[in-house]
C-alpha cells in the first residue's frame, strides 16, 4: 500500500491516465451489456492496432518537443502504395516497400528539421499537403482496391483470444520502442532534447540524431498504421485517414505527455490509446454518429489542455509569489538590521 | 553600417539591397521559381487574358480573405489555427440554417432579389454568424493566450466545431431557395463585370494592410510576434493579443463561409474539406498561402499584402495547371512543393540571423 502511494505521487500523470481509462471502461461496461464481452475486447484490440501506432508516434514526437502533423498523410500514402502494389508484387513486398517509403520520409523530415533549425510544425504542415499530393498521384485520384481478399482475412484472424496478427505486431512494436526509450542512450537523448533543448545541445547532444530517430520512428508507425488499415479493409483512399491526427493527439495527451516536451512514455501512450478506444467503441454501441465522436474527442483534448495549461500557470504564479515573498522577507531582515545599526549611533 | 553604398551616403538601389540582404542561394531559388512561373504564363494559351485574370482573382478571393485573417494570428507569433475550415463549416451551417428558418422571413416569399425583406433576412443571419464566429475565436484565443499550444488547442477546437456543425445540421445539406438576400455577395457584381467577392477581397486586403501599418493595434501585433518578452515588459500581454487575432481570423473565415453559401444557396459541413473541393483541404490551403506569401511563421515579420499576393500567386499556378490539363493530384502536389520550398527558403534566409530556438 505504501509503495502504491509512493508510485502514485511519483507518477501523477500516469495514475490519472489509468484512473481515467478504468473509469471509462467501467462506465461503458455497466451501461452497455454487450461491452464487457470477448468479442468487444477483440474489436477494441483491432482498433488499438492502428490508433496505438499513431498515439505512439505522436507521443515520441511530443516527448522530443515537436509535433508531426503529416502523420495522417503519411499513413494514407503507405496505405495507397501497399494496396496498389499488392496485386503485382505480393503483400509482403508491397508492405515492405511502403514501410521503407514512409520511414525514409520521416527520416528526411527529421533531418531537415534539425538542419534548418525550424519547428517541426512548420515543416510538417507543408509535407502534410505534399504527401497528400503524392498519395493522390500514386492512386491516380481513385480509390484503389485489392482483388485478392485472403490477405484481409489473414490480418483479422483471431489468435490467443483477444489478438490478431496486426495487434500482436503493434504490441511488439510498443515493447520494442519502450525498451529503446528507457534503456538506450538514443532514447535518453530524445528525452533530453525535448525537456531541455538548450542544455542538451550545450552538453554535446547532437540535434540531428534524435530528430532523425524520432521522425523515422514516427514515419514508420504512421506507415505501419496505414498498411494495416489498407490491407485490412482492402481499399485505400489518398484523402482518407485525416481523423488519425486528432485521435492520436488525444491519446498522447491523455497518456501524460506535456507540450513542453521531455515528459511521458510508451506506457502512457498505450493507456491513452486504450482510453480513446474504449470511448470510441462505447459510443458506437450507442449508435453515435462519427462526427459526435469527433466532438467528444475535441472536448476531451481541450479539457486536458486546459488542465495542463492551468496547472502550469498556477505553478508559475505560485513560484513567482514565493520568490517575491522571499525577497520581501530578506529585505525586511536587512532593513531591520540597518535600523538596528543606525539606532545606537543616532 | 559597413556597406559601401551606405558610407558614401547614397541610398542603395533595389538590386543592391536585394544582394545585401539575401544569400545567393536564396536569390537563385526564388529566381528559378519566378522563371518557371513566367515561362508557364508565356507558354499557356489563354492565360494572359482579361477574363482569365478575373477568374484567377475571383478564385483567390475566398481563400485569400481567410488567409488575411490568419495572417494576424501568424504575425502575432501564435503559429496558425488548424481550425479555419471548421470555423467556416460551423459558420456556414449557422448562416444557412438562419436563412432558411421560418421565423426569419420578413415579407412575402416571391419578393424581388433586391427587396428590403430579403436583405433583412440576410442581415439577421449574417449578424448571428458573426457572433458565433467571434465566440469561437475568443474561446480559442483565450486558451492560446493562457499558454496552450496553438496547434493542439485548435486541433481540439476543430473537432469540437466540426462536431457542433454536423450535429446542428444532422450532417445534411441545408439549402434555401433563390432569390435570397446573400446573392449580391455570392454571385452579384456592382462594378461592371467584376464580382463583388473580388471587390470584398481587395477592400479587406487594403484595410488589413492599413490597420497593420498605421494603427497602434497593428504595431502591437508585430511587437508581440517579434519579441514576446519585450511585449510583456511593455504591457502587451499575449493573452489579449491572441484573443483579438483569433477573433479576426474567425470573423474572416465566417465571412468567407457566408459568401460561399451565397454562391451555392446551401450549406454542408464538408464544403471546406478535401472530400468536397478538388484542390485540398481549406485549412492547409490557407496556411499554404500565408507561408508562400513569405510571412515568417514564427511571427513578427510579414504583412497581409504578402498574403494577398501569395493567394493570387497560388491561384494563378493552380489556374495554369488546370489550363494545361493537370489532375487534382498534381495540383495538390504543386502547392505542397511550394509550401516546402518557401519554408526552406525562409529558414535559409533566417539562418544565422537568429539564435537557436
Amino acid at each position: 500500500m505504501e509503495r502504491l502511494k509512493n508510485w502514485v505521487t511519483e507518477n501523477p500523470d500516469l495514475s490519472f491516465a489509468i484512473l481515467l481509462s478504468v473509469s471509462v471502461y467501467t462506465f461503458f461496461a455497466i451501461t452497455e451489456p454487450l461491452f464487457f464481452t470477448h468479442r468487444t475486447g477483440f474489436a477494441i484490440m483491432e482498433r488499438f492496432a492502428v490508433l496505438g501506432l499513431v498515439g505512439l508516434a505522436l507521443t515520441l514526437c511530443i516527448i522530443a518537443g515537436e509535433i508531426d502533423l503529416s502523420i495522417g498523410s503519411n499513413a494514407a500514402l503507405a496505405a495507397v502504395v501497399t494496396v496498389r502494389f499488392t496485386d503485382d508484387w505480393g503483400a509482403i513486398n508491397a508492405l515492405l516497400f511502403a514501410l521503407v517509403i514512409s520511414t525514409s520520409i520521416g527520416a528526411i523530415q527529421g533531418y531537415f528539421i534539425a538542419y534548418l533549425r525550424i519547428r517541426a510544425i512548420v515543416l510538417t504542415v507543408g509535407t502534410l499537403m505534399l504527401l497528400r499530393g503524392v498519395a493522390l498521384f500514386a492512386a491516380e485520384e481513385k480509390t484503389v482496391m485489392l482483388t485478392d481478399f485472403r490477405i484481409p482475412d489473414f490480418i483479422s484472424t483471431k489468435m490467443l483470444g483477444y489478438f490478431s496478427p496486426a495487434s500482436l505486431l503493434v504490441i511488439a512494436m510498443f515493447v520494442a520502442v519502450g525498451l529503446f526509450m528507457a534503456f538506450t542512450r538514443y532514447g535518453r537523448e530524445i528525452y533530453a532534447i525535448g525537456g531541455a533543448r538548450k542544455e542538451a545541445l550545450a552538453s554535446g547532444v547532437s540535434l540531428q540524431r534524435p530528430m532523425i530517430i524520432v521522425f523515422a520512428i514516427s514515419g514508420f508507425c504512421a506507415g505501419l498504421g496505414g498498411v494495416i488499415i489498407g490491407l485490412r479493409s482492402g481499399t485505400a483512399q489518398a484523402l482518407g485517414l485525416q481523423y488519425l491526427l486528432l485521435a492520436g493527439t488525444v491519446a498522447a495527451f491523455i497518456g501524460g505527455v506535456s507540450i513542453l516536451g521531455g515528459k511521458g512514455g510508451v506506457i502512457g501512450a498505450a493507456i491513452g490509446t486504450l482510453t480513446v478506444n474504449f470511448l470510441n467503441t462505447g459510443l458506437v454501441f450507442n449508435v453515435t454518429p462519427s462526427f459526435m465522436v469527433q466532438l467528444y474527442l475535441g472536448i476531451l483534448l481541450l479539457v486536458v489542455i486546459m488542465f495542463q495549461t492551468g496547472s502550469r500557470v498556477f505553478e508559475e504564479r505560485q513560484r513567482r509569489g514565493q520568490l517575491l515573498d522571499d525577497v520581501d522577507r530578506r529585505r525586511r531582515i536587512l532593513s531591520d538590521k540597518i535600523a538596528g545599526l543606525r539606532r545606537p549611533s543616532g | 553600417m559597413t556597406d559601401v553604398t551606405a558610407s558614401t551616403g547614397e541610398t542603395p538601389n533595389l538590386v543592391q539591397r536585394i544582394r545585401r540582404d539575401y544569400s545567393p542561394l536564396v536569390i537563385g531559388m526564388v529566381g528559378l521559381f519566378l522563371l518557371v512561373f513566367v515561362a508557364g504564363a508565356a507558354f499557356t494559351d489563354d492565360f494572359l487574358t482579361w477574363f482569365n485574370v478575373k477568374t484567377i482573382i475571383r478564385d483567390a478571393a475566398l481563400v485569400g480573405i481567410m488567409a488575411i485573417g490568419l495572417t494576424f494570428v501568424t504575425l502575432s507569433g501564435n503559429f496558425f489555427l488548424l481550425s479555419m475550415k471548421e470555423i467556416a463549416a460551423l459558420s456556414i451551417i449557422c448562416f444557412a440554417t438562419l436563412m432558411s428558418a421560418d421565423w426569419n422571413q420578413w415579407g412575402t416569399i416571391d419578393a424581388d432579389p433586391t427587396s428590403w425583406s430579403l436583405f433583412m433576412t440576410f442581415l439577421v443571419a449574417f449578424t448571428a454568424t458573426m457572433i458565433i464566429a467571434t465566440i469561437a475565436g475568443a474561446l480559442q484565443g483565450a486558451l492560446i493566450g493562457l499558454g496552450g499550444n496553438p496547434i493542439v488547442v485548435t486541433l481540439g477546437a476543430a473537432g469540437l466545431f466540426f462536431g457542433i456543425g454536423s450535429w446542428w445540421s444532422d450532417n445534411l445539406v441545408v439549402s434555401y431557395r433563390r432569390p435570397h438576400g446573400a446573392e449580391w455577395l455570392g454571385t452579384g457584381s456592382f462594378i461592371g463585370d467584376i464580382p463583388n467577392i473580388t471587390v470584398a477581397f481587395v477592400i479587406i486586403a487594403v484595410v488589413a494592410e492599413l490597420v497593420l501599418r498605421y494603427t497602434t493595434f497593428g504595431r502591437q501585433v508585430y511587437l508581440v510576434g517579434a519579441n514576446r518578452a519585450a511585449g510583456r515588459a511593455t504591457g502587451h500581454e499575449n493573452f489579449g493579443m491572441a484573443i483579438k487575432c483569433c477573433i479576426i481570423a474567425s470573423v474572416c473565415a465566417a465571412f468567407v463561409a457566408v459568401a460561399f453559401s451565397g454562391q451555392v444557396s446551401s450549406a454542408h459541413v464538408n464544403y471546406f474539406s478535401s472530400e468536397f473541393g478538388s484542390s485540398g483541404d481549406m485549412t492547409i490551403m490557407v496556411i499554404a498561402i500565408v507561408m508562400v506569401g513569405g510571412n515568417s511563421i514564427m511571427g513578427g515579420y510579414g504583412s497581409t499584402l504578402r498574403t494577398s499576393l501569395g493567394a493570387i500567386f497560388i491561384s494563378s499556378i493552380d489556374n495554369m495547371m488546370v489550363l494545361n490539363g493537370f489532375n487534382s493530384g498534381a495540383r495538390v502536389l504543386a502547392v505542397g512543393l511550394m509550401i516546402v520550398f518557401s519554408i526552406i527558403v525562409f529558414a535559409l534566409v533566417r539562418r544565422g540571423s537568429r539564435a537557436v530556438e
